[in-house]
């Protein structure tokens, strides 16, 4: 029990604010909660206040690039790597598919301009022979793929684009770690 | 007579004030805005991330106004430090149990039948503070059992809202627990704020003449809450 009771309070009294409270309730709901949550708006109140606008879903954003379409095809050899990136506004939409001929180990990162060299944010990094989606670029900078090829046969990429990206780079060498061969007294193997 | 009416005209006015407020302050959010963006983290999560967690059920407490209600409505004849911290800790009972239950026996319960009952959970505070169950029923229901079964109701919709992401059972117990604890944080947070405001209040003598008038409001933010969540289960399940 709290320390102080409330007062005593008339039936009337009570009555009479529990009904007023659920009349404002009722206002409030369907004057205002109504049309900025739900689209709902009986009252036109929503229309008046620009209360409606809220509960509007943005289904479409136009873009001031030019729509481009990309399909590339990048043979990775055992233990190779390839990057393939495009340039892309910030805000720029692009969508993708693509399949590998076996599994690779990938990711989707981007680095900024201006950022300092090697800087970049993965997105969506795994090992898979596919993938499939859509990105929108949160910053201007490069935005792409890295791809490699950890197994023992030569791996086929394929890959489809389009988006409003200006253009696309490919950079491609041995993965760390790949060493030339040598045989027992220490010579290089060709 | 005459002091009945004008209390109950301005509740109506303070009422439909207040509540125009409540709407309007978080405009475009539900009454648990949960980013889209914390939300995709979420559901990538694989394994216990504890900081990220907690971070989430702090802000969950500290922006989802239906449990901040409740509270004001529990803590608003609270005159002693050991009685807020007892009928806080009842809640926070009651709502750890049905978190950790909700959450790792996957029930499945609708959270807008959950969300309308923790809004009729504020109407009930405000009533009872407004010494509506003396007159209507001639007694009080025990006050602690209520806050306690509040409690339960809210840790499900606590439990709704974290099972919405999906979660992998992959660090699942240390993830509730994070959330939780930041739900704890988060809860102590608004609470001295809450506390704090009442307090100063408390010292003027219009906190008795309005307290009334207070708790009205406080129960038309409670039917606001129930009347959105009753139209989305009826019209977008």
């Amino acid at each position: 029990m709290p320390d102080t009771a409330p007062p005593p309070v008339s039936i009337r009294k009570l009555a009479l604010a529990a009904l007023a409270s659920l009349v404002a309730a009722g206002l409030v709901f369907v004057g205002a909660v109504l049309p900025a949550e739900y689209g709902v708006d009986p009252l036109g109140t929503g229309e008046i206040f620009g209360l409606l606008a809220l509960a509007q879903v943005v289904a479409v954003t136009s873009e001031e690039g030019e729509y481009r379409l990309d399909t590339v095809e990048l043979p990775l050899a055992p233990g190779e790597w390839v990057e393939y990136t495009y340039r892309l506004e910030e805000g720029a939409a692009m969508l993708y598919t693509w399949q590998a001929t076996g599994a690779v180990e990938y990711n989707l990162h981007s680095a900024p301009d201006g950022a300092p060299p090697g800087y970049a944010e993965s997105f969506d990094s795994a090992a898979s022979d596919a993938a499939t989606g859509s990105y929108i670029a949160p910053f201007t900078g490069i935005h792409g793929w890295y791809w490699e090829n950890p197994g023992t046969s030569e791996v086929m990429i394929t890959m489809h684009t389009a988006g409003f990206y200006r253009d696309a780079h490919v950079v491609r060498a041995r993965a760390d770690g790949y060493r030339t061969l040598t045989d027992v007294r220490g010579n290089p193997v060709e | 007579m005459r002091r009945s009416w004008t209390g109950a005209s301005r509740a109506a006015a303070a009422a439909l004030l207040v509540a125009a407020a409540l709407v309007l302050l978080p405009a475009g959010a539900a009454a648990h805005p949960m980013d889209t963006q914390n939300a995709a983290f979420v559901q990538g999560v694989d394994g216990p991330a504890p900081a990220p967690f907690m971070y989430l059920g702090a802000k969950h407490m500290v922006t989802g106004y239906d449990h901040l209600l409740f509270l004001v409505g529990v803590i608003f004849f609270l005159y002693r430090l050991r009685d807020v911290v007892l009928y806080v800790s009842l809640f926070t009972l009651g709502h750890s149990i049905t978190l950790l239950f909700g959450v790792l026996g996957r029930l499945e319960v609708n959270a807008y039948i959950i969300d309308a009952i923790i809004g009729l959970s504020v109407c009930y505070k405000a009533f009872e503070n407004m010494g509506g169950f003396e007159r209507v029923l001639g007694f009080r229901p025990n006050t602690k059992m209520a806050v306690l079964i509040f409690g339960l109701f809210h840790g499900l919709g606590l439990a709704t809202k974290l099972q919405e992401f999906t979660v992998t059972d992959n660090g699942l117990v240390a993830n509730i627990f994070s959330f939780n604890a930041g739900v704890e944080i988060g809860q102590i947070l608004a609470l001295t704020a809450v506390l704090v405001g009442i307090t100063a209040w408390r010292m003027r003598p219009s906190f008795v003449r309005h307290a009334f008038v207070t708790n009205a409001v406080l129960m038309g933010g409670g039917f606001v809450l129930t009347a959105q969540q009753l139209f989305g289960y009826v019209f977008y399940p």
